[in-house]
């Protein structure tokens, strides 16, 4: 695990962003209203935005077993078709099989989101060392060296920045900002660029999930239009 | 060529349907090549997934594609927008690869040439006469008949198409398609810029038709009905809804127009979006484009049931790659988007209302896609949307009631200019 852990060489002013952060949510703890906004990224994956603060770090859930010890966890896998989980901060992604609506499922997890939280335990529990892990702190180790050398320096020409937030499983997961957050060609960078490179230069990496919220981005670097 | 076929895919820098696109890609077992008009920041370290063309001048982007495609053979070749769909088809011309015709782009893309091949092939289209700025506007006044609309050449999406019932207000329009298309970033697409179109207004209700060109058959993908009245002055698109309330009768005849137009024209392959009217005259050929529906209205067309659904994008790059497509048949479901209607001139502070939004039921998506900060403009100059809503229900009737809820518990707040 590595809460909080900004890309190295970002310093005191990704620290800065992670303590503005950490305020955010305890303010948030004033006000008791749970609120939970659903963000469907596509037809498999939705992102949860919730108003409290699940998890001081990140965890993700490939299967229900994994989940054990979890209730937020164990409570989304029993959503039918739910087959991943990504906890990070105040955000759930939730992948789910098939493209029916997330209409249906939506409340299903936000009902499950609520009823955790409203149980007063800790929703998700901190990630016990496996026997998988050594190898995610090596593979975490590499990929954080190439954001440095790399992929930070290349999107910063486009006033980005890429953020390593953990890798699990071998699946890396990474927060866009500035000129990255909701610009129209994220996905492009993302995809075509920063995971190929990933791909290419730490093979035993198995992917990449962006946990950007990419509605909040302020300043894109490209904005779509009709023309 | 290897044993992945290479998709290279065509996307304007500011399109919305980036993701859509190269998530469907990603479904697919395919080399995917991104050619933009500007640099990312990879394009150097991953020379193979991103290109850089120069859109603005076609025959350097086809030598550029050609350069890149003896390196990297390429299956297919797909535009996402108008513009594209054009570059597409020379370069897939070049290539050897299937395409539209390129002449048959062209004349898709440019609305003129449009209404000139399809009432040549006596296809109903508004009776046109085509004008440039430089010309009296008085003199085009005095002459026109009214209710007409004028109709920038060169843009799309119902940027600077203004409606005058009256000479009068045909010279206010004409002052405000002026400043549009003096603009630099307008005036920089050459003389083209200059050219506008007065044609008839034509009365009644307006639908949009999502199809696929196969081998010259149109499979009619989606008909959708805009229940927005689009009377003028400004023709802002709001809510699309699918399936149409129209009956059998009404939906051959305008499948049956836009099917004539497509032939008329001289395309072959690949999506098209169409718009028409109909009226007691029947069905009007409004615009045809060689290329899907835009913005981010794709989201809401789904085809097959269960898991093994696609969407829209995956569809056509299967088509383009020559890949079975397991349903051209949408879902059973009603679908709809709005797209947002630009709230008023001025600087984007803050949206409200999102969430209850988001909980009206039917309700799948709030998509906000402007950015705090953003400078919004209306129509007739606007190009950009605040946003998508999206809705899913057991009706049309219901989808489009969900839309209107959701969009009434919006709240933008925008800062006049100046402010």
């Amino acid at each position: 695990m590595h809460p909080w852990v900004v890309t190295p060489g970002r310093g005191a002013q990704g620290q800065a962003r992670v303590d503005r952060d950490r305020a955010r949510w305890d303010n948030s703890f004033v006000d008791r209203e749970i609120r939970i906004t659903a963000e469907p990224i596509d037809g498999a994956r939705c992102r949860f935005v919730v108003s409290e603060p699940l998890l001081d770090g990140v965890r993700r859930f490939a299967t229900a077993e994994e989940a054990a010890g979890s209730p937020l966890a164990v409570a989304l896998f029993g959503i039918a078709g739910v087959r991943e989980v990504v906890v990070s901060g105040g955000t759930v992604t939730v992948t789910k099989e098939g493209p029916a609506p997330w209409a249906a499922t939506g409340k299903q997890v936000g009902a499950a989101i609520r009823s955790t939280l409203a149980s007063g335990v800790p929703p998700v529990a901190a990630a016990a060392p496996s026997a998988g892990s050594g190898g995610d702190e090596a593979l975490y180790s590499r990929v954080a060296d190439l954001f440095e050398a790399e992929i930070n320096p290349a999107v910063a020409r486009h006033g980005g920045f890429v953020e390593l937030i953990d890798v699990q499983d071998a699946i890396v997961m990474l927060r866009m900002g500035g000129g990255c957050q909701g610009c129209g060609m994220a996905d492009v960078t993302l995809r075509q660029g920063i995971e190929t490179a990933l791909r290419r230069r730490v093979p035993e990496i198995a992917g990449v999930v962006d946990i950007t919220d990419h509605s909040a981005g302020t300043n894109p670097y490209v904005a779509a239009s009709k023309k | 060529m290897g044993a992945r076929a290479r998709l290279l895919l065509l996307l304007p820098s500011t399109t919305y349907r980036a993701a859509a696109f190269v998530e469907a890609a990603r479904r697919l077992d395919v080399d995917l090549t991104v050619a933009s008009d500007r640099n990312s920041v990879f394009s150097g370290r991953e020379p193979e997934g991103l290109a850089t063309f120069d859109f603005a001048d076609r025959g350097r982007a086809v030598a550029q594609a050609a350069a890149f495609a003896a390196e990297h053979p390429v299956a297919a070749v797909v535009g996402v927008d108008d513009d594209t769909a054009i570059l597409a088809a020379a370069i897939a011309e070049a290539l050897g690869r299937p395409h539209n015709p390129l002449a048959a782009t062209l004349a898709a893309r440019n609305k003129l040439e449009q209404r000139r091949a399809l009432a040549a092939a006596r296809v109903p289209v508004p009776a046109f006469r085509d004008h440039g700025l430089d010309e009296d506007p008085r003199a085009v006044a005095r002459a026109a008949a009214y209710p007409c609309v004028l109709k920038p050449l060169c843009l799309s999406a119902s940027r600077g198409v203004i409606r005058a019932d009256t000479a009068e207000a045909f010279l206010a329009a004409h002052r405000t398609l002026t400043t549009i298309l003096e603009a630099p970033e307008v005036a920089a697409r050459g003389a083209e810029s200059r050219r506008y179109l007065v044609e008839a207004f034509v009365p009644g209700p307006e639908f949009a038709l999502e199809g696929l060109l196969e081998d010259g058959r149109l499979v009619v993908l989606a008909l959708f009905d805009k229940p927005d009245p689009l009377d003028g002055p400004y023709f802002e698109e709001t809510i699309y809804v699918t399936p149409t309330r129209l009956g059998e009768g009404a939906r051959r005849s305008l499948a049956d127009c836009a099917a004539r137009a497509a032939a008329a024209l001289g395309l072959v392959t690949g999506p098209v979006h169409v718009e028409l009217r109909l009226n007691d005259a029947g069905p009007w050929l409004i615009e045809l484009g060689a290329r899907p529906i835009g913005g981010r209205c794709s989201q809401v067309l789904r085809f097959g049931e269960g898991a093994g659904a696609i969407t829209l994008e995956e569809l056509l790059l299967r088509q383009a790659l020559g890949m079975r497509v397991p349903s051209f048949e949408r879902e059973a479901a009603a679908a709809g988007v709005m797209m947002i209607p630009v709230p008023g001139a001025g600087v984007l502070r803050a949206v409200r209302g999102v969430d209850a939004a988001r909980a009206v039921p039917g309700v799948e998506d709030v998509a906000i896609t402007a950015h705090r900060g953003q400078r919004m403009v209306p129509l007739p100059s606007g190009s950009q949307y605040p946003g998508f809503i999206f809705a899913r229900g057991a009706s049309a009737a219901g989808v489009e009631g969900a839309l209107r809820r959701a969009h009434a518990c919006l709240r933008f707040d925008v800062a006049a200019p100046g402010d």
